[in-house]
């Protein structure tokens, strides 16, 4: 799987500037994010933030939610009407899974679930035609013709950071098959006949993201902020190096110093070894709508 | 272990059925996190959940690591706070109580700290620790590592290429021969400036691997080096490596090449002070 190019990438490339932006950010070594833009396949992501999208009790905003979602389809579809960019995602003879995440400590919000699927059948789809699931997605979700991936971004234990492309972690039948090299090839997945070419949208949601982990269970309440935001994009690969590139930044923000989470390695190598899409902040549009404040990135 | 938790504590009572996993099954439950302890001798884990009624749940995870050396290994895997008073080496923060002691890690979670609940934490985690008979040794290697201008907690002891890249990334290749058979503890040193350096111990099953293992990392990462032992890095600082015997010792993030070379001094008197 690996070249021999590949495989001879030390820290001094990264330093030499030999190694792209993403893949320095990723290890926590200076970078070049942010300098010209290079040429190459770009993608796009929406944030939209909203100050009321949480609640003082920690509590998600239904109303708010269905919001922020529809403004972010409505903005990466590049159309003014939601019910136009949600009739370009599905058909109404699709099988909709959407793909969730029930991490007890940060689930994908029950209000979430609720507007997608509440646009999905305004897209004309049978309620009875969409399925919701995380563990048992490749039982439930195996037949679906459509799919819809939306998780909250934490950091991770091991692959650094849990994004959209982990999400689809529960769709192969030994996960631990994709663990080497800190989840180095969690992009392959992608590929496998369950899920290539099914996915209409990816949701990574930064409500209250987990930006640094503790214990076996890697949850440290100390480290998740209120950042009431959701990111919406069709590249899985981006929306996760753009959600990195968040956790990485309010690291900074509260150490003071750069605490580099686990390699995430998998992002830069979706795009160099898997070509799923892409890893580099210079090619990545980012459009930012809603509430401004402190938004780090 | 069954019998190296309490049944009650505090008001917090074990809830049925506890649960048991083993090198295949870990990944059912801690969901992703199970590879850092795969990197090291895991043998099995045992937990229990104790609940309150009107208070959160209190999580009891034991894990066999088959060795102290290991099980000082996992604790200090993340270790960055200072020591409790529990067990061999123990920290405290956030409802989450971490220790060691023999062969066994602990880990003892609050799922919302309170006055109440990190009482309980603390008096279950001392009625495991005061259950677990003998005391175990940290692993020897670490004892190496010279005091002056070292971070405390800042020790990682582990064994493989995965697990020194999760500390410090250094490349993909596995350019140092790590393997579950090699030893490795790395820590950082205050240096000029603020700076820290790091500083990596790596001991191999013999004086040839450990030569072996040089050659291919100077050729690797630091073929300027050549016989002067330390060559500048890209952002201007300085990395060093010597071997001594079955000990390979390394250096990054020096500020200057005496300073490197002056860690790995302090180091060379440190180790001939040891048995190889």
């Amino acid at each position: 799987m690996k070249s021999t190019e590949e495989a001879s990438l030390t820290r001094r490339d990264f330093l030499r500037g030999t190694a792209t932006a993403a893949l320095a950010a990723a290890f926590g070594l200076p970078g070049t994010a942010g300098a010209a833009r290079p040429g190459g396949k770009r993608a796009k992501v929406v944030l939209v933030r909203h100050e009321q999208a949480v609640n003082a009790d920690g509590g998600v905003n239904e109303r708010v939610i269905q919001g922020m979602l529809d403004q972010a389809v409505a903005a990466l579809s590049g159309t003014k009407n939601t019910a136009d960019a949600w009739r370009r995602l599905v058909k109404p003879t699709d099988l909709v899974g959407i793909k969730t995440n029930v991490w007890a400590r940060l689930p994908t919000p029950p209000e979430l679930t609720e507007a997608l699927r509440r646009r999905i059948v305004q897209a004309g789809v049978p309620e009875a035609a969409i399925r919701i699931d995380d563990r048992g997605a490749r039982h439930t979700l195996a037949d679906c013709t459509a799919l819809v991936n939306a998780r909250p971004v934490r950091t991770h234990d091991w692959a650094g950071i849990g994004g959209c492309m982990k999400n689809y972690m529960p769709f192969v039948e030994e996960p631990p098959r994709y663990h080497p090299d800190t989840c180095a090839d969690l992009a392959a997945i992608w590929s496998l006949p369950i899920v290539k070419g099914k996915t209409r949208l990816n949701v990574l949601v930064a409500l209250t993201p987990l930006f640094w982990g503790r214990g076996p269970h890697h949850f440290d309440p100390r480290y998740v902020w209120p950042y009431k935001g959701i990111l919406v994009s069709f590249d899985p690969v981006a929306i996760d190096a753009v959600g990195a590139h968040l956790l990485r930044t309010k690291r900074l923000q509260h150490f003071g110093e750069d605490k580099p989470i686990k390699p995430t390695t998998h992002i830069a190598l979706a795009e160099t070894r898997h070509g799923l899409g892409v890893a580099d902040l210079r090619r990545i549009d980012l459009v930012k709508l809603g509430w401004a404040e402190d938004v780090l990135i | 272990m069954q019998r190296l938790v309490p049944n009650e504590v505090q008001g917090w009572k074990a809830e049925a059925p506890d649960r048991a996993f083993d090198r295949k099954t870990v990944f059912d439950y801690l969901d992703g996190g199970a590879e850092a302890y795969l990197t090291y001798d895991f043998r099995r884990l045992f937990s229990r959940r104790f609940t309150k009624p009107g208070d959160e749940a209190i999580i009891v995870d034991i894990f066999d690591m088959g060795s102290s050396n290991d099980a000082f290994g996992v604790f200090s895997f993340e270790r960055d706070s200072q020591d409790v008073g529990i067990g061999q080496d123990s920290e405290y923060a956030a409802g989450l109580l971490r220790f060691w002691k023999s062969r066994y890690f602990v880990a003892i979670t609050a799922e919302r700290e309170t006055p109440a609940s990190k009482n309980a934490v603390m008096a279950i985690g001392k009625a495991v620790a005061a259950a677990v008979r003998g005391a175990g040794t940290r692993p020897e290697i670490v004892g190496m590592l010279p005091s002056k201008g070292l971070a405390a907690t800042s020790v990682r002891y582990f064994h493989t290429h995965s697990a020194l890249n999760y500390h410090y990334f250094l490349a993909h290749e596995n350019i140092l021969n790590l393997s579950e058979r090699t030893e490795a503890v790395l820590a950082r040193y205050l240096a000029a400036g603020g700076k820290k350096s790091v500083l990596l111990l790596v001991r191999y099953p013999t004086a040839s691997s450990a030569a072996s293992a040089q050659r291919k990392f100077a050729g690797a990462y630091m073929p300027e080096a050549r016989k002067a032992g330390v060559a500048r890095m890209e952002n201007g600082t300085w990395s060093g490596a010597a071997v001594e015997g079955r000990l390979l010792m390394a250096v990054f993030e020096s500020p200057r090449a005496n300073a490197a070379r002056s860690l790995l001094a302090d180091l060379k008197t440190q180790v001939r002070r040891k048995p190889k």
